[in-house]
C-alpha cells in the first residue's frame, strides 16, 4: 500500500518538479562526463609525450569540489517540496499516519526522482563525455574518433556522490517533518508570507560590512603613515587619502544614523551605505591598478587586502541593492499616482512585492552566484590563454638550460661548462639534435657585476653570432650591425611606452670596450624564450662578437632543438641527471636550470586543460542552480498565482492583459537579478582585464579575446532562454488550466 | 419600473449526444430595477448555472439573456471580460480578495482595471468605505481581518463600479451567523438606499428571507416564485421554509 502510495505522488509530481529533474539531470550528466576523463579505463591516444595520470587526480579533485555546490540544489528543492505538501502531510497525520512514516513516504518519493535522473544523466553523460575527449585531445593537439563506453568505476562514483547527497537532504527532511506540529502544517500556506517571516540578515550584512569599513579605515591610515610620500603623482596621493577618506565617510554616515535613528528608519542608512560601498570600492580597486601603473613598492599581501575590500563592499552592494529594490517600488507606487492606479498595475506591484520581501536573501545569493558563473565563464579562457601563450614563449626549444649568477659573488664561480652530460644522454638514447648551441651572455661593464638590488640589475648582452643562430633556430631572419651598433630584444610583455622611454633614453651604451650607438633597426620583438634575459630585465643587448670577446661572461646558456620530440620518460630521466649533476641551489655557486619542451607542455596542457574545465564546469553549474532557483521559485508557487489570476478574470480582465501579466512578472524576477549580476560581472571583468590588459595583449590578443568574450555571452543567453521560455510556458499552462 | 434583466427561455446541457445531463430545462423570468431577487434550490438543482449563464461566464445551449436590452448570448467571447467588468458586480462565497493588496487597494483593483482616472480612485474607495463601513480596514490586509469584513470588502469592489447587476454567489456560505446577519443588513442597505439591483443565489433559507422576491428552482426548472410583498421578515422566512418542505429536504437547511 505505501509503496503504490510512493509511486503515485512521484508519478504526480514528476510534472510538477520537471524542471528540477531536467536540472539534476543536467547536473549527473556534466558530472559523469568530466569525471569520466579520470577513470582508470580511460585511455585516449594522446602520444607517448604525454603523461596522463596527473591528469585524472586532479579532475577527480576539481569536480568533487564543484558538485558539492549541488547539495544546496538538492536542498533548496525539497525544502520547497516539503512547503508544498505540508497540508497533505497534516490530512496523512490527522488520518492516523505516523509522522515517522510520512517522512520515510517522502524520503522514497524524492529517492525515485533523484534514481530517474541519476539513470537518464549517465546515459546522457556517456554521449557528453565525447565532447569533453574531444576537447581534451584538442588541447593536446591530436585528432580525435569517437568511442562509447561506459566506464564502471565513474558510474560508482556518481551514483555513490549523489546518492549520498539525496541522502542526506533526505534524512534532514524527515527529521523536519518529524519535528514539524500538525498544526503549523496544517496552516502552513494559510496566510501572505511576509509578515510572518522577517528576516534580519540585512542587518547582520550591514553590522558585517561596518566592521569592515572600520578595518579598511584602520589599514588606511597605516598605510598612510608607513608609505606616503608627497613626491607621488596626483592619482596615488588620491588613492591613498580616499582609501581614509570614504571608509571615513561611511562610519560618519552611519554614527549620524545612530542618532536620528527613529526619523529616519533602517531603509535611509542603507541608502547611504550604498553609495558609500561603491565609493568605497572605487577607492579599494585603485591599489592594485596605480600599483601596477606607477610601481609603488606594495606587497601583495597588501594587495590581496584590498582586493578583500572591493569584493567586500561589491557584495554588499549586491546586498543592499536586491533589498532596497522592493522598498524603491514600494516609494514608487506610494509617490507615482499615475502607475499605481493604471489598469492591472496594483496587482502587478502586489505580485512582485509579496515574492521579492520574502525571498531577497534568495536573490542575492542568486545574484552573487551569477556574477561568479559569469566571471568565471569569462576569466577561463582569458587565463588558458595567457597560459598556453606563456607556454608557447616559455618552451620554445625542446632542451633549454640556464643559469643564474644572483648568488654569485666571485667571478672564479662564474659557469663555463659545456654542459657534457646532455651531450651524452643525448647520443646514449639516439637522440638527434637540429640545432644545438651553447652561447654566453655578457655584461657590458665589468664593475656591474656587483649591482644585486632587485629593480637594479644590469641588462646582459648577447653576441651577434649566438644571436643570429639563436634566430635561426625559431625560423627568424638574420640581422646585422655595423661596427661599433648595437641593437636590443625585448620580451612579448613589455609595454610599448617602456621600450619608447628606454631607447629614447638609451641611444648610446657604454660598454668595457667602449661606447656603441643604437642601430637604425633599434629593436626586436619576436619572442625568443624567456631565459636569456637577466633576472628583473625585460630587455637584451645585442652586440657585435668583437665587442663581446673582450666583455665579462656572466651567464652561460645551452639551447637543443631536437628532429624528433623527446619522449615524457626521456625527459624526465635526463632531467634528474642533470640535476644530480649541475646543482639548481648552492651558498655563492652560479644557479643551473633545465626545461624540456616535452614536460613543460605535459604539466602546462594538464594544468590548463583541468583549469579550463573546472571552470566552465563551476559556471555551467552555477548558472544552472540560479536559473533552476529563479525558475522554480516561479513555478512552485503556481498553485497562489492559479488563485490570484482566477481572481483577475472574474473582474473582467482581458486574457491578453494576463497574458501580459505573465509576461511582465516573470521579466521582473528573471531581469532584476540578471542584469544586477550582468552589470556587475561586467564591472568585474572589466577591472580584471585592464589590470592584467599588458598580459592579454601580448599573450592573447585582442580580437581572440573578444570572441571569446562573445562566446560566452552566446552560452549564457542561449541557457537563460531556455530556462525563461520554459518557466513561461509551465507558468501559462499551470495559470490556465 | 423597467426591466433591467431579462431570461427567456433558457436552456442548458451538458455532455454528448448519448449521455446529456439538463441543467436548466426552460427557465423564463425577468428582473425589475432596484430588486432584491433571490435564487433558492437544492445542490444540483441548476442554481450555480443559472448564475453561470448570467455573469457570461458560461454559455447557454438556447434562450437569450438580455441585460438592459443587450443580447448577452449574441456578444463576441472577445468583448464579454469588456461587457463583464462594466456592467456587473460580483460578490463569491470565498471572497476571491488578492492576499497581496490590501483591502483599499483590492477594491481599487475593480476600478483601475476599469480605466479609472487615477485621480478618482482614492475618493470614490472612501466614499464606498464609509457605506459600508469598513473605513478603518482599508489598509490592512485580507489575513488580518475577519470573514465578515473581508465579504463587506468584496461587496464594495463589486459595486465600486456601479453595475447595472450586483451577483451574489452564496454570499453567506463561508460566515458564522452573526456575520452572515451583518453582512445581509448592509446588502439590503445597498438595494434600499444604493437603489442596487441585486440577484442572490443561496440555499439557506434565513438568507433568503433578506430578498423581496425568491424564485425556487428543482431540477432545472422554476418550481415556484415567492414575493414578500408587505410581510414581515420573520413571515417571509416561515413562507419559505414551508416551500421548501414542499419541495422536500428543505429542514434540514434550516440555520
Amino acid at each position: 500500500m505505501y509503496a503504490k502510495l510512493v509511486f503515485r505522488n512521484a508519478k504526480r509530481s514528476v510534472k510538477d518538479y520537471l524542471v528540477y529533474i531536467v536540472t539534476m539531470t543536467i547536473c549527473v550528466t556534466l558530472f559523469y562526463s568530466f569525471l569520466s576523463i579520470s577513470s582508470s579505463y580511460y585511455n585516449p591516444d594522446i602520444g607517448s609525450a604525454y603523461d596522463f595520470t596527473m591528469l585524472s587526480d586532479g579532475m577527480k579533485m576539481a569536480v568533487c569540489m564543484i558538485t558539492l555546490l549541488l547539495l544546496f540544489l538538492i536542498q533548496f528543492v525539497n525544502h520547497y517540496m516539503l512547503r508544498r505538501r505540508q497540508k497533505e502531510f497534516a490530512v496523512q497525520s490527522i488520518m492516523g499516519m505516523e509522522q515517522r512514516t510520512i517522512g520515510r513516504l517522502f524520503f522514497a518519493e524524492t529517492l525515485i526522482m533523484g534514481i530517474i535522473s541519476i539513470l537518464t544523466g549517465i546515459f546522457l553523460g556517456v554521449f557528453c563525455s565525447q565532447f569533453i575527449t574531444a576537447m581534451l585531445l584538442t588541447t593536446y593537439g591530436k585528432s580525435y574518433q569517437l568511442s562509447w563506453t561506459l566506464f564502471p568505476d565513474t558510474v560508482l562514483l556518481t551514483v555513490s556522490f549523489f546518492m549520498l547527497s539525496f541522502l542526506i537532504v533526505g534524512l534532514q527532511n524527515t527529521r523536519t517533518i518529524q519535528k514539524t506540529k500538525i498544526i503549523d502544517m496544517l496552516f502552513a500556506d494559510r496566510e501572505n508570507e511576509p509578515e510572518r517571516k522577517k528576516s534580519r540578515w540585512i542587518f547582520a550584512a550591514a553590522i558585517l560590512f561596518e566592521l569592515f569599513t572600520v578595518w579598511a579605515f584602520i589599514t588606511g591610515i597605516t598605510k598612510v603613515l608607513f608609505y606616503y610620500d608627497s613626491r607621488f603623482a596626483f592619482p596615488v596621493r588620491l588613492m591613498y587619502f580616499g582609501n581614509i577618506l570614504f571608509p571615513a565617510v561611511t562610519l560618519a554616515w552611519s554614527v549620524l544614523w545612530v542618532f536620528r535613528k527613529k526619523k529616519w528608519g533602517f531603509q535611509k542608512l542603507l541608502c547611504g551605505l550604498l553609495a558609500c560601498s561603491v565609493l568605497n570600492a572605487l577607492t579599494a580597486a585603485s591599489v592594485p591598478a596605480l600599483t601596477n601603473r606607477y610601481y609603488l613598492p606594495l606587497g601583495n599581501g597588501m594587495l590581496r587586502q584590498y582586493l578583500l575590500f572591493v569584493l567586500m563592499n561589491l557584495l554588499f552592494f549586491i546586498c543592499a541593492f536586491i533589498y532596497l529594490a522592493s522598498y524603491s517600488i514600494i516609494t514608487w507606487k506610494e509617490k507615482s499616482l499615475e502607475h499605481r492606479y493604471k489598469e492591472e498595475n496594483l496587482f502587478f506591484f502586489g505580485q512582485i512585492l509579496s515574492k521579492l520581501k520574502t525571498t531577497s536573501k534568495t536573490m542575492t545569493l542568486i545574484c552573487t552566484t551569477l556574477v561568479l558563473a559569469i566571471f568565471l565563464f569569462i576569466a577561463a579562457p582569458i587565463l588558458t590563454g595567457w597560459a598556453s601563450g606563456y607556454l608557447d614563449i616559455h618552451s620554445m626549444y625542446d632542451v633549454q638550460i640556464f643559469t643564474k649568477y644572483n648568488n654569485v659573488y666571485d667571478e672564479k664561480e662564474l659557469p663555463q661548462d659545456d654542459y657534457e652530460t646532455v651531450t651524452d644522454f643525448l647520443n646514449e638514447h639516439d637522440i638527434e639534435t637540429a640545432y644545438d648551441c651553447t652561447f654566453n651572455l655578457y655584461l657590458p661593464r665589468k664593475k656591474d657585476f656587483g649591482r644585486r638590488i632587485k629593480y637594479d640589475f644590469p641588462i646582459v648582452a648577447i653576441s651577434l653570432s649566438d644571436y643570429n643562430t639563436l634566430r635561426e633556430m625559431l625560423g627568424y631572419e638574420q640581422i646585422s650591425l655595423g661596427e661599433s651598433e648595437f641593437t636590443t630584444q625585448w620580451k612579448p610583455i613589455a609595454a610599448e611606452e617602456e621600450l619608447n622611454v628606454f631607447l629614447k633614453e638609451n641611444i648610446t651604451a657604454e660598454t668595457d670596450m667602449g661606447i656603441l650607438t643604437l642601430s637604425s633597426k633599434s629593436h626586436y620583438k619576436e619572442p625568443i624564450g624567456e631565459t636569456v634575459y637577466n633576472s628583473y630585465t625585460n630587455v637584451l643587448y645585442v652586440f657585435p662578437d668583437s665587442i663581446c670577446e673582450k666583455l665579462l661572461p656572466v651567464m652561460r646558456n645551452r639551447y637543443i632543438t631536437t628532429t624528433e620530440k623527446i619522449t615524457y620518460e626521456n625527459a624526465l630521466q635526463l632531467e634528474k641527471i642533470f640535476m644530480a649533476a649541475y646543482p639548481e641551489q648552492a651558498e655563492n655557486k652560479a644557479a643551473y636550470d633545465v626545461r624540456f619542451s616535452t614536460l613543460q607542455m605535459n604539466s602546462a596542457l594538464v594544468g590548463n586543460f583541468i583549469l579550463q574545465a573546472s571552470m566552465i564546469y563551476g559556471a555551467v553549474v552555477l548558472m544552472v542552480i540560479c536559473l533552476t532557483v529563479l525558475s522554480l521559485q516561479q513555478l512552485l508557487d503556481t498553485g497562489k498565482y492559479k488563485y490570484r489570476f482566477c481572481v483577475l478574470r472574474k473582474l473582467g480582465v482581458e486574457e491578453t492583459h494576463i497574458g501580459k501579466l505573465i509576461l511582465k512578472q516573470l521579466g521582473v524576477w528573471f531581469g532584476l537579478p540578471i542584469a544586477v549580476a550582468v552589470a556587475m560581472a561586467a564591472v568585474v571583468t572589466g577591472y580584471f582585464t585592464q589590470t592584467i590588459s599588458a598580459e592579454i595583449s601580448a599573450y592573447i590578443g585582442r580580437t581572440a579575446l573578444f570572441i571569446q568574450i562573445g562566446i560566452t555571452i552566446g552560452i549564457l543567453a542561449i541557457l537563460l532562454i531556455c530556462y525563461f521560455l520554459s518557466t513561461w510556458i509551465l507558468f501559462r499552462r499551470s495559470v490556465h488550466l | 419600473m423597467n426591466t433591467i434583466l431579462k431570461l427567456e427561455h433558457i436552456q442548458k446541457y451538458y455532455g454528448n449526444k448519448g449521455n446529456v445531463t439538463k441543467a436548466i430545462k426552460d427557465i423564463s423570468f425577468s428582473v425589475e430595477a432596484g430588486e432584491f431577487l433571490g435564487i433558492m434550490g437544492a445542490s444540483g438543482s441548476g442554481k450555480t448555472t443559472l448564475l453561470n449563464c448570467i455573469s457570461t461566464i458560461d454559455t447557454v445551449s438556447a434562450g437569450h439573456i438580455f441585460l438592459e436590452g443587450t443580447d448577452v448570448t449574441e456578444i463576441k467571447p472577445k468583448s464579454l471580460a469588456r461587457f463583464r467588468r462594466e456592467n456587473l458586480g460580483f460578490v463569491f462565497q470565498d471572497f476571491n480578495l488578492l492576499d497581496t493588496l490590501t483591502v483599499s487597494e483590492n477594491i481599487a483593483l475593480a476600478l483601475t482595471i476599469n480605466k479609472t482616472p487615477a485621480a478618482h480612485v482614492e475618493p470614490r474607495i472612501l466614499d464606498m468605505a464609509k457605506k459600508l463601513n469598513i473605513s478603518d480596514i482599508l489598509s490592512k490586509y485580507p489575513y488580518q481581518v475577519s470573514g465578515g469584513q473581508k465579504q463587506r470588502c468584496a461587496c464594495a469592489r463589486a459595486l465600486i463600479n456601479n453595475p447595472r447587476l450586483l451577483l451574489a454567489d452564496e454570499p453567506t456560505g463561508a460566515l458564522d451567523s452573526h456575520s452572515s446577519q451583518m453582512l445581509l443588513s448592509t446588502i439590503q442597505s445597498i438595494n434600499e438606499q444604493l437603489g442596487a439591483t441585486i440577484l442572490m443565489v443561496t440555499h439557506d433559507a434565513f438568507t433568503a428571507s433578506y430578498a423581496s422576491r425568491i424564485l425556487f428552482l428543482k431540477d432545472g426548472e422554476i418550481f415556484m416564485e415567492l414575493r414578500k410583498g408587505s410581510d414581515s421578515r420573520n413571515a417571509f422566512f416561515d413562507k419559505i421554509l414551508n416551500v421548501l418542505t414542499m419541495i422536500g429536504g428543505g429542514q434540514s437547511h434550516v440555520c
